[in-house]
């Protein structure tokens, strides 16, 4: 949070789930990708399958673009972004997981490498050699999966690494097993409803069919893994938050919503896959649109929720999302935010910015606009000076309650989804005329009409 | 400026999972291999641009075709082989990164873009000409593009090393180019890249003799490879001496008062580069004299990697210069290194079995391809 400050207009979470949610896709699909053309090309040899064959041909320049080209770019996006908007989290994941990310990154070099020669070699080597390439390249790819999920899964749920800081206890966390389990499901759906349009493109109708068919089948399959990795994931969260999802806080129901629509996107996928794994002949442009689209649902779905349980935190039980440590709270009543936070005076142009300004920017600004995503001006609309400071009062007594939550307390913070304000007095005052400030003229406005 | 004036950020609390010199040396290992997939990217799209301009349209095109080809590989090798540099750097240097790109964010992020459009029209150049089309639209908005993801790179590098320029250029963004080595450094990179580029070309034209009616072809591109080589080490040479001294005189002093550690690096970097320079100079006939060729390759490696240690070791002293150096808590994770080493050795392995199994393995007439 000492680190400077750059505001987003559209807010730096919706351009981290922008850049995230494209990335999640493509690399779900390279993953998904391997594995299915791994299976379908071993059939191919076997059974000296031509049509089989020519579609995982078809699919191959399709995983290698997508996979060495726009996965690579955008995986360095998702890094780029996330230092950007959260550089103190980036930072502390970093010092935590680099050998795991070290890791990974050995599975994604054998990846690459065996994706251009897989392509490449079509027609020039050995079925057994090309074989080769493929499997080694799903092999990598899946394991990239592997080690990857251990980071993400800690960043929901760290399990007991608050208390030990060791590295297996934040790596195999609760959420870890479940979550490689969904993902796999949904690479395997993915990958299916991507292959789907290589196969329309089969002029044999015969043929088309049955591969179709086998896609429905892969397809209904992902979707049979990735809903038990759900339920198994869903029970792996904290109650509270399973209780949200239930509804239980009327002023977050897009969780909620997020969630159900994801179950019906889950429900659509299946209905389509089952619809051409019996009936193949249905299978076509608009089925295989629909199929991709509610595969990309699921997964966006799947972020989005995920994304969501985890707030206020970035990193569960730690740190927020204005990069404020739970162990700091104290000492940044004591001596303010902008003890920490020095950055949030100086604004790109060099334009002076009053206190309140340099409050909000410290420790809102990670999650609202001012006018776009999240805006603090519709949100602090029917605030004065008096009442904001009262609100904000409260929020700042709530820190208690993280604290003892952090510390393994049954304690229930009474603003679940927002980091406690955290600074002094003055900071609190600054921060409380100048979200009343923001509305002065429409209130001006409102009073003269009136 | 004093440290404590500095908006510099707090060191993380966060221990680092292994001693600080673990990390130097891995990340001077993996970047190495980076750097050169940079240097071949940069130039191959500097040199296709140019070669396909020539008057010459086969013998143009068949060049310009030589280095999509290649960079459509090169470029993805250079994307994988950025990570890791990227993650050691940031658990030596993190607060200094993180401050550079959110000070840049706009253009930091936005080099994704270029880099992603750069990438797109390689493909399209790629395709025309195997399709036998001109394509030096494509070659040459793909170098701008490179070049413009070159010139963020240099200038992300620079600030992250001079915290003191850190709120002048929130400020002010275009004064991060004001920096007085910026452009050196740039051309550095870009001279680079030429050298490379122009090299491979020479080096893969006549790698083996040529047949008899490809000799005049092969000797022409070689030929062609070694000119520029050689026009670009002449000015990297100068742009050496440029950078030298445009670098901040603190650091400069620092570096010449190293000793041994610093200056034998450096003086056998620049020995290096004239050796290249004399390698390159004496190629008259590159089918002749292929070991020429093939040495100023080597000595264009060895240089390379001396210049990385130099450029290391540059920007220590930059950091200590703005009194930014502090010693991170460490911490062991050695059980988890040893499964990055693990696997590392592993990949490494099975990709080259992967290669090799590629590039060997030429079923016989009537025997079964893929």
């Amino acid at each position: 949070m000492d680190y400077p400050i750059r505001e987003f207009a559209m807010g730096g979470g919706v351009l981290i789930a922008v850049v995230a949610i494209l990335h999640v896709v493509v690399s779900h699909f390279a993953v998904g990708g391997g594995l299915v053309m791994a299976i379908l090309e071993t059939a191919a040899v076997k059974r000296n399958d031509r049509p089989l064959r020519d579609l995982v041909k078809r699919s191959s320049m399709i995983l290698l673009l997508l996979s060495t080209v726009f996965g690579a770019i955008s995986g360095v996006g998702i890094w780029f972004t996330i230092g950007v908007v959260h550089p103190a989290a980036t930072s502390s994941l970093i010092h935590t997981f680099v050998w795991a990310w070290a890791t990974e990154w050995t599975f994604f070099l054998l990846e690459v490498v065996t994706a251009l020669a897989w392509v490449a070699t079509w027609g020039k080597v050995s079925p057994r050699t090309h074989l080769l390439l493929i499997w080694l390249y799903a092999f990598a790819a899946f394991m990239s999966l592997v080690v990857i999920q251990g980071i993400l899964g800690f960043m929901l749920t760290p399990g007991s690494y608050p208390r030990t800081f060791s590295f297996w206890d934040g790596f195999l966390n609760p959420t870890y097993l479940p979550g490689i389990l969904f993902r796999t499901g949904a690479c395997v759906l993915l990958a299916a409803a991507w292959i789907a349009f290589a196969a329309l493109r089969e002029p044999d109708r015969d043929a088309r069919a049955r591969l179709s068919r086998i896609l429905g089948a892969a397809g209904a399959l992902g979707i049979g893994v990735a809903g038990i990795g759900w339920f198994v994931w869903e029970r792996a969260l904290p109650d509270s938050v399973q209780r949200l999802f239930l509804g239980e806080k009327p002023l977050i129901a897009a969780l909620a919503t997020g969630r159900s629509h994801t179950l019906r996107m889950f429900a659509v996928a299946a209905v389509l896959a089952l619809l051409v794994l019996v009936l193949p002949k249905l299978q076509s442009w608009p089925v295989a649109i629909l199929a991709l689209l509610a595969g990309a649902g699921i997964l966006a779905g799947y972020e989005r929720v995920r994304e969501g349980v985890r707030k206020p935190f970035v990193i569960a039980e730690q740190m927020f999302s204005n990069g404020v440590l739970v162990s700091e709270i104290d000492r940044l009543n004591e001596e303010g935010i902008l003890s920490k936070a020095a950055w949030a005076t100086k604004e790109a142009g060099g334009r002076p910015v009053p206190l309140g300004e340099a409050v909000f920017r410290a420790e809102c600004a990670s999650c609202h606009t001012r006018d776009g995503y999240l805006g603090i001006r519709k949100i602090a609309s029917a605030m004065d000076a008096e009442f904001a400071a009262m609100f904000l009062t409260a929020m700042r007594d709530d820190g208690a309650n993280w604290k003892a939550r952090a510390a393994g307390k049954d304690v229930k913070p009474d603003y679940a989804f927002m980091p406690p304000f955290v600074g002094t007095d003055e900071e609190l005052n600054a921060l409380a005329r100048w979200l009343a400030s923001l509305n002065a003229a429409q209130v001006a406005e409102a009073t003269h009409a009136r | 400026m004093p440290a404590d004036t500095l908006l510099l950020p707090a060191l993380d609390p966060m221990p680092i999972p292994g001693p600080p010199w673990l990390f130097h040396a891995l990340w001077l290992v993996t970047f190495a291999i980076h750097v050169v997939g940079v240097n071949v990217v940069l130039g191959s799209s500097i040199l296709g641009t140019i070669a396909s301009l020539d008057r010459d349209r086969t013998f143009g095109r068949g060049v310009a075709r030589f280095f999509a080809e290649v960079n459509t590989w090169a470029i993805s090798l250079t994307i994988t082989f950025g990570i890791a540099p990227l993650l050691f750097l940031q658990v030596l240097h993190g607060r200094l990164f993180y401050s550079a790109t959110v000070i840049l964010a706009p253009a930091w992020l936005g080099l994704l873009l270029l880099l992603m459009a750069a990438y797109y029209l390689t493909y399209r150049a790629k395709y025309r000409l195997r399709a036998g089309k001109g394509a030096a639209v494509h070659l040459g908005l793909s170098a701008l593009l490179f070049l413009g993801v070159a010139a963020i790179q240099v200038v992300v590098h620079l600030l992250s090393v001079q915290p003191g320029r850190w709120e002048g250029v929130l400020a002010s963004p275009w004064t991060a180019l004001s920096d007085r080595s910026f452009l050196p450094r740039f051309l550095h990179f870009v001279l680079a890249g030429i050298t490379l580029a122009g090299i491979l070309l020479a080096w893969v034209s006549v790698r083996r003799v040529p047949e008899e009616g490809a000799r005049a072809e092969a000797s022409a591109r070689a030929g062609f490879g070694v000119k520029i080589a050689l026009l670009a080490t002449l000015l990297q040479l100068v742009d050496g001496l440029w950078l030298t001294i445009s670098v901040p005189r603190e650091v400069l002093l620092g570096l010449m008062r190293g000793g041994a550690a610093t200056m034998l690096p450096l003086t056998l970097g620049i020995a290096a580069g004239f050796g290249l320079l004399v390698f390159l100079a004496r190629v008259r006939d590159p089918i002749a004299d292929r070991t020429s060729v093939r040495r100023s390759l080597e000595l264009f490696g060895l240089a390379m990697v001396l210049m990385l240690v130099t450029r290391h070791q540059l920007r220590d002293l930059y950091i200590a210069a703005a009194s930014a150096h502090a010693a991170p808590a460490t911490t062991g994770q050695w059980g988890v290194f040893a499964i990055f080493l693990g696997c590392f050795v592993l990949c490494t392995a099975l990709a080259i079995v992967a290669v090799v199994r590629s590039v060997r393995d030429r079923p016989g007439p009537g025997e079964a391809t893929a």
